[in-house]
């Protein structure tokens, strides 16, 4: 009972991260400060839920399941890179802060 | 099985002289001397016991379903043949040796040379008719090599595809008539049918299998009207013509006739057509010799008379006809490949071959002209040459012909008359060559060639002189054993010069005296032949039907073939449609089956809407590239989910790695697109594409959901229940892939490499225009290979290898195998490229991608071969259960060498791609834009 309610707790915690990084993303005025939102989606929102899982799945059998350490790791692997690549392209193609930019993500 | 080494030592050595060539030019001949003397070394040994009347036989299955089998008899008729392949073989080594030019190797030409011989000694000792068939055409096969030894002419390539074409085609020919006769006897065993001459005769089946049987053997043994290949065959070089296209080559077709003799001969169809087209073709074949200029188009037309007149002797059908046709078959080979080598040597002194510029060679080379006299007097039929023995027999054999009733006189003057023809055009060779005057304008002086290029030419003339004087003591016992194996009997004949002042005797003096009587008026002859012969040819009819044919095949290309993909992908999903819906909509076809469906979970239907309307959205920005490929790119990773959903983990990890590896592709390609897609597409054409895809997707979703209700009877039960007892694995997905269905899997990487190798060639120094900019014109950036990617991603590339051995050590038990190891090992390799270039990447890892392809396929050949030493079928896996401490209880099945095969290949296989398509952007484009750094 107690390992369920900090499981919830958790992906609580991940998911609304996640919810905030979505929106963040789909609200923010411009480029860069929009290129911030994913980025909580990606560490405290996927984050919660990799800490749910690892609580969840060493409660339930045995040993102690750490193959979320290395979903982690190739996160902050890859996420960093990704980011950094879209900044680069930004500057590249001159994308000016604080430019209209249109209020929904698509298009 | 001494019989089959007798082919194998040819067939076999011919790998030989290319081996040996870089040991200098006498190398390769002496190889090819070598083995074709032992080969004639075997048969002499055998020799004694067929002449004593023993057929050797020697049998072994191959393919017993097909009535295939590895059967060979030496028999009388087989020896002749041996004997003259394998003897006038090593006279025409010897020969080519001083023929051929030299700076030419000679390991390719002797290679040829050998294989040729193999497979004619395939043809007369074979004792089943479809083996023979193979021999026959790889005849076909070596001799279009031979034609076009010197393939920059366009000469020798028009004349060796002519020759394929016919012959092989007359081949195609043969093997259906072989199939008819042998669904007649009902085996393919030569001795089978030699012994069921009655039976086939009166079948009802016995006309088509005669005329595709004589199909074949004219064309070989250029019969008219398939004649015309042979004097284009003549831009061989001259040994390959002697050898081939006189003495042996061309006797397959008249071989075929003696050795079905027994079968086939003595109906009044056989006379018709055998008789008939060889009295033909012997005319024929005389007439137009006389008018060549060409010396070695005279002695081609020659030879397409001379073979009329032994297939018109078969077609008698009587002993004594098959008699002299033997005797003829020698004696032919032996002066004509003497006069083919005597012509060589004229046209390798003098540089030209045309008869109105070589005049008066007497006075420079007196030896060959003595030699070539000999020669073109025993083609003439003058006595005391071999010739002259077979053209009194021959026609002594007209004379008693009775098939044409009151129109008998016919044939024997017709023989006449080509006796006076071979006369007159033996008379050419003689009197234009060595006299009539001085040479015209020889691109060379002549003078006598090297002793040892006349050494075969002069044992080849002696040998017509020997049989000519003394031919009770030389060939007699040969020949006796020959007609013997024939006829089953030796019928009683004389061999003697003089027979008295017989009818025969008369016909050769007159053909004799009209001959020279022809040959004095040939000025007159040559306006007239100008004149009046019709200038058509089979020849020119030959390439007017090529050409026609091609234009055909170009016009219906054109008509069907717009270049245009959404018109294929239109007609291909059409005619699927209509082919899938006509038996639903004509059989009685009920939507649901019987089992229920499964209660549709959250999970699934989540998925498959965002898999709808990602979908959609694919449609919906197709025109923005870029765009619909990130969209298309969610498709695929909607599936990899529904994969793993319905637990298919193999799936899923297949899909996903597949789909980052042609995303990557995609991209890459994206880059040599033009600019801007928009094409105008018509209003019908929409509707149309629109129509065809709603209808197919329903008819696909049909056809699916009424399948999945059903509880039809499957294989999958099958391998369920026996992949781990049969193919000692537990992940059944990848134990059908490298046991059940092994075959299909070696198969598919063999398409797989082929593929690869055809992308290669296809991109290969291909130059595509490179922009300087994106398609607004802004250059590209300069920071081709950020620090932070390629630092981080270098780590990766060993993580990546790891997980990719790991998934293939794993795969027969666990999700896992060759197959989605290579995929994963190529995505952290293309990972590299990205990140740090295709050059830095090169310069790192020193692997041929080709390598690896290759060593992948011939690994997993090779285990599937290797079950063969086990006496196993092709494929059959076999397991260990080695316990290794860290790794645990490992299952090491031999399937695991296949599945490191289908690894290798398929790493190799996306990283040639993936490379060719990298590479690209690399060449010449330097000063075109910033990205030729790479």
């Amino acid at each position: 009972m107690l390992i369920e309610l900090i499981v919830s707790f958790f992906l609580l915690v991940g998911a609304s991260f996640a919810l905030v990084g979505s929106i963040g993303l789909a609200r923010l005025p411009d480029f860069f400060t929009r290129l911030h939102g994913p980025t909580k989606a990606t560490t405290l929102g996927i984050g919660g839920v990799l800490i749910a899982s690892v609580i969840y799945f060493s409660a339930r059998s045995a040993g102690l399941s750490l193959h979320e350490a290395l979903i982690a790791l190739f996160l902050f692997m890859t996420a960093p890179i990704s980011a950094m690549l879209l900044a680069k392209a930004a500057i590249h193609r001159k994308v000016t802060t604080r430019s209209r930019v249109p209020p929904r993500f698509e298009r | 099985m001494p019989i089959a080494a007798i082919i194998l030592l040819p067939l076999l050595g011919a790998a030989l002289p290319p081996l040996v060539a870089r040991h200098g030019r006498p190398a390769p001949a002496w190889a090819a001397a070598l083995v074709t003397s032992a080969a004639l070394a075997i048969t002499l040994w055998l020799t004694p016991q067929v002449l004593a009347g023993g057929e050797i036989h020697s049998h072994r299955d191959w393919i017993p379903l097909l009535g295939l089998s590895l059967s060979f008899r030496l028999d009388g008729l087989a020896l002749l043949f041996v004997l003259l392949i394998t003897g006038i073989g090593l006279l025409v080594f010897l020969y080519a040796f001083y023929y051929l030019p030299a700076k030419d190797g000679l390991g390719r030409f002797y290679a040829l040379l050998l294989l040729f011989q193999g497979a004619m000694l395939g043809i007369v000792l074979s004792d089943n008719l479809l083996l023979l068939l193979i021999f026959w055409e790889l005849t076909s096969l070596s001799s279009f090599l031979l034609i076009a030894y010197n393939p920059q002419t366009r000469v020798a390539r028009q004349g060796a595809r002519m020759a394929l074409a016919i012959t092989a085609g007359g081949g195609l020919a043969l093997l259906a008539g072989f199939l008819l006769l042998g669904a007649i006897v009902g085996s393919f065993e030569l001795s089978v049918v030699l012994a069921s001459g009655d039976l086939v005769r009166e079948h009802p089946l016995h006309l088509p299998a005669l005329l595709l049987i004589l199909a074949g053997a004219f064309t070989k043994s250029a019969q008219f009207p398939f004649h015309f290949w042979l004097p284009n065959a003549m831009s061989a070089p001259t040994p390959v013509s002697a050898y081939l296209h006189s003495a042996t080559m061309v006797k397959a077709g008249v071989f075929l006739l003696a050795r079905l003799f027994p079968v086939f001969s003595g109906t009044e169809t056989w006379f018709y057509l055998v008789g008939g087209v060889g009295m033909f073709t012997l005319l024929f074949g005389a007439y137009i010799a006389i008018f060549k200029h060409d010396l070695k188009g005279l002695l081609a037309y020659s030879t397409i008379s001379h073979l009329g007149l032994i297939t018109f002797l078969f077609g008698l059908g009587t002993p004594l006809g098959a008699v002299a046709a033997l005797f003829h078959v020698g004696n032919h080979a032996v002066f004509k490949a003497s006069l083919f080598m005597a012509a060589g040597i004229i046209d390798h002194e003098t540089g030209t071959r045309d008869m109105r510029q070589i005049n008066g060679l007497w006075r420079f080379m007196p030896y060959t002209a003595t030699l070539a006299m000999v020669a073109a007097a025993a083609m003439a039929g003058v006595p005391l040459l071999n010739g002259f023995l077979s053209k009194e027999m021959f026609f002594a054999e007209t004379v008693h012909t009775d098939w044409l009733g009151p129109l008998n006189w016919l044939i024997p003057t017709a023989a006449t008359l080509a006796g006076i023809f071979a006369v007159a055009y033996s008379m050419r060779f003689i009197h234009d060559v060595f006299f009539n005057g001085a040479p015209i304008d020889l691109p060379r002086t002549p003078h006598e060639p090297p002793f040892w290029m006349k050494i075969p030419v002069a044992v080849l003339v002696a040998a017509c002189l020997l049989i000519g004087i003394v031919p009770a003591q030389t060939v007699r016992p040969i020949l006796d054993v020959g007609v013997d194996s024939l006829l089953g009997f030796s019928p009683d004949f004389s061999l003697a010069i003089w027979h008295g002042l017989s009818l025969p005797f008369l016909m050769s003096l007159i053909a004799l005296l009209g001959g020279l009587a022809l040959y004095s008026q040939r000025q007159r002859l040559f306006a007239a032949h100008d004149r009046y012969f019709p200038r058509t040819s089979g020849a020119a009819a030959f390439q007017y039907t090529v050409l026609r044919v091609r234009q055909l095949a170009n016009d219906l290309i054109a008509r069907i073939d717009n270049e245009s993909l959404r018109r294929y992908v239109a007609w291909l999903i059409g005619t699927t449609i209509v082919l899938a819906a006509t038996p639903l909509l004509l059989g009685d076809f009920h939507l649901a089956g019987e089992r229920a469906p499964t209660p549709l979970d959250g999970i699934a239907a989540t998925i498959l809407l965002v898999l709808a309307v990602a979908t959609l959205a694919t449609v919906r920005v197709r025109r923005q590239r870029l765009r619909a490929l990130i969209v298309i790119s969610l498709v695929g990773l909607m599936v990899t989910l529904t994969f793993i959903h319905f637990s298919a983990p193999d799936l899923a990890l297949t899909q996903l790695s597949v789909e980052l590896i042609t995303t990557v592709l995609m991209l890459l390609a994206l880059f040599f697109l033009p600019g801007d897609p928009a094409l105008s597409v018509s209003r019908w054409r929409h509707r149309r594409d629109l129509t065809l895809a709603a209808v197919a997707g329903l008819g696909t979703a049909i056809v699916a959901f009424a399948l999945m209700t059903r509880t039809t009877p499957s294989i999958s039960d099958y391998f369920l229940a026996f992949s781990k007892p049969f193919g000692g694995g537990q992940n059944v997905v990848n134990v059908i892939l490298v046991d059940f269905r092994g075959l299909d899997t070696l198969g598919e990487i063999t398409v797989l490499a082929i593929a690869a190798t055809a992308i290669v060639a296809l991109l290969w120094r291909l130059r595509l225009p490179i922009r300087a900019g994106d398609p607004t014109g802004r250059p590209w950036a300069d920071d081709r290979h950020p620090l932070i990617m390629a630092a981080m991603s270098r780590p990766l590339l060993p993580l990546a290898l790891t997980v990719a051995v790991f998934i293939l050590l794993r795969g027969h038990n666990s999700p896992g195998g060759g197959f989605i190891a290579g995929l994963v090992a190529a995505v952290g390799l293309i990972l590299q490229l990205l990140a740090s270039g295709l050059a830095w990447t090169e310069a790192r890892l020193r692997v041929s991608y080709f390598a690896l392809v290759g060593v992948g396929l011939l690994l997993a050949a090779a285990t599937g071969l290797g079950s063969l030493a086990f006496d196993r079928p092709f494929l059959t896996s076999a397991t260990l259960h080695p316990h290794v401490s860290i790794l645990g209880d490992l299952e090491l099945a031999s399937a695991l060498a296949f599945d490191i095969g289908v690894f290798l290949v398929v790493l190799g296989t996306v990283m040639l791609i993936l490379e060719g398509l990298g590479r690209l952007n690399r060449p010449g484009a330097a000063n075109m834009s910033p990205r030729g750094e790479d």
